[in-house]
């Protein structure tokens, strides 16, 4: 790898980061929010009359924790179009 | 770097004028034709969209009345709706899929929090109570900050990314394959709507909440 072309070296790092990032920045939030929707959905069958409550408390920690996984996504499409290091070295 | 950041389509004055302006003038022409036609006609129809927003509100918020605040969070409500769903027209791009409109609805939030505060509780009492544990006001300022950061990254990158998504599949099979995305796009745009009310409404909740 070191006698790479440093070009094709960050074009190469930055898909395989990408790659890794979004894999593991989707999974982990979809694994958590499935157990907040798990223990949520507990909660409505065993008290349906608080069901509209739980739904907002749900639906507000929900886009609290997807916040993280739009993180991931924001980075990563700052590295794969508008990259800082490929601006900043090769122009 | 043409793909998130929006094209300039012509100058006025000098200011540039880019695809995401036009399609927030779009929406806002669209919003008030909507608004003049159902209230002359369907003024019914009306009432219920202010019903359903002030019992979405009043769900949220702990105040006794929230017709005080719902001016701000209805039309936000509204504008984020149809600011997420206009991307389905053909030509238009979201406005909300360009960094600086979900920004700038943020900082209407994030000033919004303390006109409401302190017109609540009076300039000395609200920045007495937001630093009671004097330590307590890095993290604070810090809080403020970046739940402002957040609520305008959150919306960016959802709507950023249906968008994205259905031009992908777009481009490998432009026939009906992209129709899903399209409709989860959709919703996702009137849920991130409704997202975007709730927290505000919750942090001005949170401003104006009395110490008992």
């Amino acid at each position: 790898m070191s006698d790479m072309n440093p070009e094709y070296l960050i074009t190469f790092t930055t898909i395989l980061v990408s790659g890794i990032g979004i894999i593991l920045g989707t999974a982990i939030v979809a694994i958590v929010e499935g157990r907040a929707v798990i223990k949520a959905l507990d909660g409505i069958t065993r008290q349906p009359e608080s069901a509209n409550d739980i739904r907002t408390t749900l639906l507000i920690s929900m886009a609290l924790l997807e916040s993280s996984s739009i993180y991931v996504l924001l980075v990563i499409l700052i590295l794969i179009f508008a990259n800082p290091m490929i601006t900043q070295f090769f122009n | 770097m043409e793909s998130i950041t929006p094209q300039i389509i012509f100058y006025v004055f000098g200011i540039p004028i880019n695809s995401t302006i036009i399609s927030t003038w779009i929406g806002m022409l669209l919003i008030i034709i909507l608004a003049a036609i159902t209230s002359r006609y369907f003024p019914h129809a009306l009432d219920m969209l202010g019903e359903f927003l002030s019992s979405m509100v009043s769900g949220i918020m702990t105040a006794d009345n929230v017709d005080e605040y719902l001016p701000l969070l209805g039309s936000l409500a509204i504008f984020v709706a149809v600011a997420n769903s206009i991307g389905i027209i053909p030509i238009l791009s979201a406005p909300t899929s360009d960094i600086n409109t979900p920004i700038a609805l943020a900082l209407v939030v994030f000033f919004g929090v303390y006109f409401y505060g302190i017109r609540k509780k009076g300039i000395i009492n609200y920045f007495k109570e937001l630093a009671s544990p004097i330590f307590l006001l890095p993290f604070e300022i810090i809080g403020q900050v970046s739940r402002t950061v957040s609520l305008s990254l959150r919306l960016f990158g959802n709507i950023l990314s249906g968008e994205m998504i259905s031009a992908i599949v777009f481009g490998l099979l432009p026939l009906i394959a992209p129709l899903p995305f399209i409709g989860l796009g959709l919703f996702l745009g009137i849920l991130q709507a409704y997202v975007f009310t709730a927290l505000a409404s919750l942090y001005i909740d949170l401003a104006i909440a009395t110490e008992n």
